[in-house]
């Protein structure tokens, strides 16, 4: 399902206070999480056990998700990170944090540890 | 106790009390959620205090001597260098840091660049109001927040300036109205009362009601029936009125506003709105406000404004300023560097994946005091006190106000300062 994602910087899931008190784990946990409107957690077939996989012309990643009713239809919400940063791009020169076309659909594969991410960037 | 200015972000509250054993501040008065997570990075897990090189893949503690020596040691095998970050440091760093890239011909570059330094180069054509926190807390009767979540990104920015109490209104939150446009329905809704305006603008649309109030204000009665990106006709009017009838209103503009130039300028756009309705209106006046995250983010614009004329994306060449239209994105994408020092930041997580592979591809140096994706990517690692607290300096509030920084602990043994760092690859170059 087509959906839009919007990067944004969130007091809960925030990447500086992970990396600072967290570990590989805990950055998981609270980074790679996108949040998205119950209609749209129907619309998917989720359940809560479920991931959601993101992709687009820039990359693909695998993230967990949550229903939130404050967050309109159609619109994906994910904390600025690592996770996010495989799916957000660069146009005219500039960085694209916000209105990002991404084909979302569940899945049942894990969501990507920090190490993979961390190889993943050193093997490319 | 003491009362010193808070970084947990670019409001730099200056009425924090903290109370210190002289090894670590033990207690913290006054600061939120953020703000006490900066006092607690002092004795964090992750906490860097080692100088460290990579060896055989893996990051090995190694003195200050061999880790400079490594230092100079790249930067004379390179003729792109790159210098990226600085907006957690203070401005004697920052100054530091184009000293460095001037001696070095390199490239550098703040935060800003990639964040609300972008309006400023903007409000060049448009020209823009600003305005201070002293003048938003004494006088203002609205406030606007426009892609912007300050509840989550700013939290004490409401307190201080929706429910306080003007020097110059005897009023406080009951003559105050807000008015949040936003595609989401953020914390920052939480505050809204009856008089206040919840606008849940369809994501991306943020052009479309700009142009729409734009032509409003030359000519009246032009609101479209069927309102316009997801905002009805009755909205429209009540946010009209509310800009035209306001004595000393303010838009916040954050990140949710930025997008890709050339096409759609809508900062451009929303400066041109505001001068419209300064011209129109004759009770009072609109400014803008700028609320970038980092707390010394418009200090680098300011530094290198006053040293070179430019306010960001420096370029040298021969020891001299030379023309450029790259930015740090640019640089990276076109892969026009051939190493790089990061400075209190980290680009590996907040860059997309194309530029974090582009930048970890070519030696990585990077000075920071806690552990981040990039310092786990980088080939050498100098670890560096953190500001404000185990370092004095100058820095620049959202509002382009200048605060004085306090040192209220020394830095670990071994750990230097932004500062003393950069001074120290200056001299070991020669």
């Amino acid at each position: 399902m087509k959906m839009v994602l919007n990067t944004v910087r969130m007091i809960d899931h925030d990447q500086a206070r992970e990396y600072t008190f967290g570990d590989s784990q805990s950055l998981k946990e609270n980074l790679g999480i996108g949040y998205i409107n119950p209609n749209d957690f129907e619309k998917l077939g989720l359940v809560k056990s479920l991931r959601v996989q993101l992709s687009n012309n820039y990359g693909q990643v695998i993230i967990k998700q949550e229903q939130k009713e404050n967050v309109p239809e159609g619109i994906i919400i994910m904390p600025v990170s690592i996770w996010s940063n495989q799916v957000t791009g660069v146009e005219n020169g500039e960085i694209i944090f916000k209105n990002i076309e991404v084909e979302v659909e569940a899945t049942r594969d894990p969501v990507p540890d920090y190490k993979d991410l961390i190889s993943k960037i050193k093997q490319d | 106790m003491e009362r010193i200015p808070c970084t947990g972000c670019s409001l730099l509250c200056d009425d924090i009390l903290i109370g210190t054993d002289g090894l670590f501040v033990d207690k913290i008065y006054g600061a939120c959620l953020k703000g006490k997570e900066r006092f607690d990075q002092v004795s964090s897990k992750n906490r860097l205090t080692s100088p460290m090189i990579r060896k055989s893949g893996n990051l090995e503690n190694v003195s200050w001597d061999n880790a400079l020596e490594k230092v100079k040691e790249i930067l004379n095998a390179s003729s792109k260098p790159l210098l990226y970050g600085f907006s957690t440091s203070n401005c004697e760093a920052q100054a530091k840091g184009i000293q460095l890239a001037k001696k070095i011909n390199g490239f550098i570059d703040s935060n800003s660049v990639i964040c609300l330094g972008k309006a400023l180069n903007i409000a060049k054509e448009t020209g823009i109001t600003l305005t201070t926190l002293a003048e938003i807390i004494n006088k203002t009767d609205l406030i606007v927040l426009w892609g912007s979540n300050a509840a989550e990104s700013i939290p004490r920015l409401l307190n201080k300036i929706l429910f306080s109490r003007g020097k110059f209104r005897m009023t406080g939150r009951e003559i105050k109205t807000i008015i949040i446009i936003d595609p989401v329905k953020t914390a920052s809704f939480g505050v809204m009362q009856l008089r206040d305006l919840a606008l849940n603008i369809h994501t991306g649309k943020d052009l479309d009601l700009i142009r729409v109030l734009k032509e409003e204000c030359c000519k009246e009665g032009s609101f479209p029936k069927e309102g316009v990106a997801g905002i009805d006709e009755e909205e429209l009017k009540r946010l009209f009125l509310n800009l035209m009838g306001a004595e000393n209103g303010v838009i916040f503009i954050g990140q949710g506003l930025l997008r890709p130039l050339p096409e759609v300028n809508v900062i451009k756009e929303l400066f041109e709105l505001v001068n419209l309705i300064n011209l129109k209106q004759n009770k009072g006046r609109i400014s803008v406000g700028l609320l970038g995250g980092h707390y010394n983010m418009f200090g680098f614009d300011q530094i290198s404004l006053s040293l070179t004329g430019k306010n960001h994306s420096l370029q040298f060449s021969n020891n001299e300023l030379v023309n450029t239209e790259d930015t740090i994105i640019t640089k990276i994408e076109k892969d026009d560097f051939d190493c790089s020092i990061i400075v209190g930041t980290d680009p590996i997580s907040h860059f997309p994946y194309s530029l974090s592979k582009k930048l970890a591809s070519k030696p990585l140096i990077v000075i920071d005091n806690r552990k981040s994706a990039t310092s786990d990517m980088a080939e050498i690692v100098l670890p560096s006190a953190i500001t404000g607290i185990e370092c004095e300096g100058l820095v620049y509030r959202f509002d382009h106000v200048p605060i004085e920084l306090k040192k209220i602990l020394n830095p670990p043994s071994g750990v230097l300062t932004d500062e003393e760092i950069l001074n120290q690859i200056i001299q070991k170059i020669g």
